[in-house]
């Protein structure tokens, strides 16, 4: 609510500060500028990448340049539609549309200032041409640094600090920002010094197709992590005991990897090879994964096996790669012991990032149910993973599961925690009780 | 024509372009008078053809040298109208001296002769046309809406041969029907045109702006390219792996080594050889690859006890594809991909799409010469022999010449 308010009082500031701006450029401008927001791609779970500030700085320094017109209240008012999107009213939360438009029209206010402030009355030939480069780069580094700031606060307040850590993206995305403003400031001088319809129908249209590429890039990419959570969960669904773990462990891995300081593409690389940390389980028959008690040898070999198959199913996927050498390490251990693939050596620790899927497929193993013992309470299976930590699980990572579980306030597994005993006796069944 | 040696093609495409290249220094030093315009624009049209390659959906080469080529008409001539002779000119020189660097750089082309022609018949009719406009009132580049009127007819003829040319010059083996070809072009017409309205965009910003003109043209060319990259990336990608998954049935012993990966490549071969577009083509793609994935159920102790069919297994497919986004367009063709091709009684089954028939046709081919090590040519006549109700005989005949013209029907004595 504060960030509403904030907006408010900047939105009528530069009201009162400012002379309007030049309407007739105006409307055209804001249309363009609420369509980009609309079709903003998304950059990762919690943030769009919007070509938005682009249309903002060439609104700007028109809006700036021209005569009579200024562009801090047009900017600023501008950038009060941007949250009008449905997506906001759609997906998110109340808060957030309220805390974008805060966060919009201060942004706005602040960049059209500088603008209006140094290029007001600068005369509109080749010559100034520098100087508005120079000038809308600065006003776009304003205009994302005071969104950056607002909004790294505003999550603050709202999720708490751990889930700050994705948000490291933030200076590729600055830059990415910067570009686009300069971009903007050239496209809107070049505008007024040649300010032509059929100039205007050219950049639109390069603009356009680009962004109908970028927007089928980012469904073909989502598509792509979807394709493999549908396949995955399809053929899970066969099984009724392991319907949803992958699914789970996803999440798991993902706590603790945000709570281990992970973040974008490390984040995105340990939810991956959690995803995929069970396909070669696909290749294994299904009467020894459902087997109850011990394994003899030639089927512990087999069941082993699955772990090199992730590599073998995968090998020519250049792109995971970095995802199968963690998928395979998932059954060896922090003391070097255990099994897999190219990511396990005897006698070394695993990376990190196995350790994560490890810990989490293990939590969710205990923690659901399987045809030959029902699910164990969450308070028992941390239990068990602590007691095995440091010789199977990596400590770092049992503890940072375990502050992410407290944090969450989810409870997984048995309501109940008086099967103690029970469990204990299942327990004594290595790996295939303990792993799922 | 697809019976000429590669050395006498090679010695021709090389000719045609010593004829094109010898014109257009003629026409330089000769009718213009306008040397070093014309050597801006054929070096700048050189340097972009070879700096910058734009990735497009259906694997046509687009280079921003064709921004520079749209350009070239713009900046060439004065107030009275274009530079005919300079325009096609430059873009001659220009394009026979990429081909020189190429060559020598050792890159080799399949399509040489024919794609040299095109892109030089395409752009004289491109250039030829804006010239002719560019007359009465619209003589004056002024910026205006006017403006566009001679650039986009000419771009539009442009296109226009350029399709046309793409399906009619094919040398080498027959695989790809004409069809195809223009469709495939017509796909990838956004790069097309960003790189085109890149070049006229320049040009309209060149009088008044000169060279600031390049940053204001090229930024926005450099993001659609940028977006389009990362397109081609990510579909590689996706397609590698749906290539990996499509390996579990194989990997785990239940089904035929390889015989997704083949049946995909013999069914989106007869897609282009009977001149789907290449949107069907890429659904007979995805189609195939998934086309026995439901086989992974084969291990489940009940299933194995009770007995299962083909429509089971095209059954399970299509249930595990249509979970997933992207791959579940294909889930229908999946599921009826062992249906006969038509109904007793009736000439066709509106329920089996051509992709379904398709699938059939190429698995059926594989599966025979693979796993019951059939030959090649008794394998087609079962085919042949099952176009009756099972096998569409149209595909059937699609599938026997294409494995003529790749040399593998040979007769077997008994």
């Amino acid at each position: 609510m504060p960030y509403s308010l904030v907006g408010l009082c900047a939105l009528v500031v530069s009201f009162l500060v400012a002379s309007p701006p030049s309407w007739s450029y105006w409307v055209p401008f804001a249309a363009l500028f609420v369509l980009l927001e609309f079709f903003a791609v998304e950059v990762n779970d919690r943030m769009r990448q919007s070509a938005s500030v682009m249309v903002a700085m060439t609104a700007g320094v028109v809006l700036a340049m021209e005569p009579n017109s200024n562009a801090m209240f047009g900017l600023a008012l501008m950038a009060a539609l941007g949250p009008l999107t449905p997506l906001d009213f759609k997906e998110r939360r109340w808060f957030q549309p309220l805390a974008n438009f805060g966060q919009m029209v201060l942004a706005g206010a602040v960049a059209g200032f500088i603008l209006d402030f140094y290029l007001g009355g600068v005369p509109v030939t080749t010559g100034s041409l520098p100087r508005v480069l120079l000038v809308s780069a600065v006003a776009a580094f304003a205009f994302t640094t005071v969104q950056t700031v607002l909004v790294r606060y505003a999550v603050r307040t709202v999720f708490g600090r751990g889930n700050l850590e994705p948000w490291s993206q933030m200076p590729f995305l600055f830059t990415g920002q910067v570009a686009m403003g300069l971009l903007g400031g050239l496209i809107g001088a070049a505008f007024l010094i040649a300010a032509r319809e059929a100039i205007i129908v050219f950049i639109v249209g390069v603009y356009g197709i680009g962004h109908m590429s970028l927007y089928a890039f980012a469904q073909l990419r989502d598509s792509h992590i979807g394709s493999i959570r549908g396949f995955v969960k399809t053929l899970e669904a066969k099984d009724m005991y392991t319907r949803g773990h992958t699914e789970r462990v996803a999440v798991f891995a993902q706590m603790i990897g945000e709570e281990l300081g992970f973040s974008g593409t490390q984040l995105e690389t340990v939810r991956w090879a959690a995803l995929i940390h069970d396909l070669g389980k696909l290749a294994v028959p299904t009467a020894l994964i459902r087997k109850r008690g011990r394994l003899d040898d030639d089927e512990y070999a087999e069941m082993k096996s699955h772990a090199h198959l992730v590599e073998e199913i995968l090998a020519e996927v250049d792109f995971l790669q970095p995802m199968v050498e963690i998928a395979s390490g998932h059954h060896s251990n922090f003391d070097g012991s255990g099994y897999g693939g190219r990511g396990h050596s005897d006698g070394y620790p695993p990376s990190l990032e196995a350790c994560i899927v490890a810990v989490a497929d293990s939590f969710d193993a205990m923690t659901s149910a399987r045809s030959y013992r029902m699910a164990l309470s969450q308070q028992y299976a941390l239990a068990e993973l602590r007691r095995h930590s440091g010789g199977q699980f990596h400590p770092e990572v049992v503890d940072a599961f375990e502050r992410a579980l407290n944090s969450a306030g989810q409870r997984w597994g048995a309501p109940h925690v008086n099967d103690e005993e029970m469990a204990r006796r299942l327990a004594e069944e290595p790996e295939l009780t303990l792993r799922g | 024509m697809a019976s000429w040696s590669s050395r006498t093609l090679s010695i021709t495409s090389w000719l045609f372009v010593l004829v094109i290249g010898g014109f257009g220094l003629y026409a330089a030093i000769v009718a213009t008078g306008e040397p070093l315009r014309i050597l801006v624009a054929v070096t700048a049209l050189v340097v972009a053809s070879l700096v910058g390659v734009a990735a497009s959906n259906s694997g046509n080469q687009f280079t921003t040298g064709l921004a520079v080529a749209a350009a070239i008409p713009f900046v060439l001539g004065d107030g009275s109208g274009v530079d005919l002779p300079a325009a096609i000119a430059s873009y001659g020189i220009g394009v026979a001296l990429v081909w020189v660097l190429r060559y020598s750089r050792g890159e080799k082309h399949d399509d040489l002769l024919p794609t040299i022609v095109r892109r030089f018949f395409g752009y004289v009719t491109y250039a030829t046309v804006y010239s002719a406009l560019r007359v009465g009132p619209f003589t004056e580049l002024s910026g205006e809406w006017k403006d566009l009127f001679p650039f986009g007819v000419a771009l539009v003829a442009w296109i226009a041969v350029e399709v046309t040319l793409r399906a009619l010059l094919v040398m080498g083996k027959r695989e790809l029907s004409r069809t195809y070809l223009a469709r495939a072009l017509i796909h990838d017409l956004n790069v097309f045109l960003g790189l085109a309205m890149t070049g006229a965009l320049f040009g309209e910003l060149w009088p008044e702006l000169h060279w600031w003109a390049l940053p204001t043209s090229l930024l926005p060319y450099s993001f659609a390219h940028l977006a389009f990259r990362r397109f081609q990336e990510t579909k590689v990608t996706y397609k590698q792996t749906i290539r990996a998954l499509a390996r579990i049935p194989e990997v785990s012993g239940l089904g035929v080594d390889g015989h997704a990966d083949r049946t995909t490549e013999l069914a989106s071969a007869i897609a282009k050889e009977i001149g789907l577009g290449p949107v069907q083509v890429e659904d007979v793609e995805y189609a195939g690859l998934m086309h026995d994935i439901g086989r992974v159920s084969l291990n489940e102790p009940q299933i194995l006890r009770r007995g299962y069919d083909d429509d089971d297994i095209a059954r399970w497919s299509s249930e595990i594809i249509a979970e997933s986004p992207y791959l579940s367009r294909v889930a229908t063709h999946v599921r009826h991909q062992y249906q006969p091709h038509r109904k007793p009684g009736e000439q066709t089954d509106p329920d089996v799409s051509i992709v379904s028939r398709i699938i059939k046709v190429a698995a059926a081919y594989d599966w025979q010469v693979h796993r019951d090590r059939l030959s090649p040519l008794q394998a087609l006549e079962n085919l042949h022999a099952g176009a009756a109700y099972q096998y569409d005989p149209e595909l059937v005949a699609s599938l026997r010449r294409l494995l003529e013209s790749r040399g593998v029907l040979v007769p077997v004595r008994a």
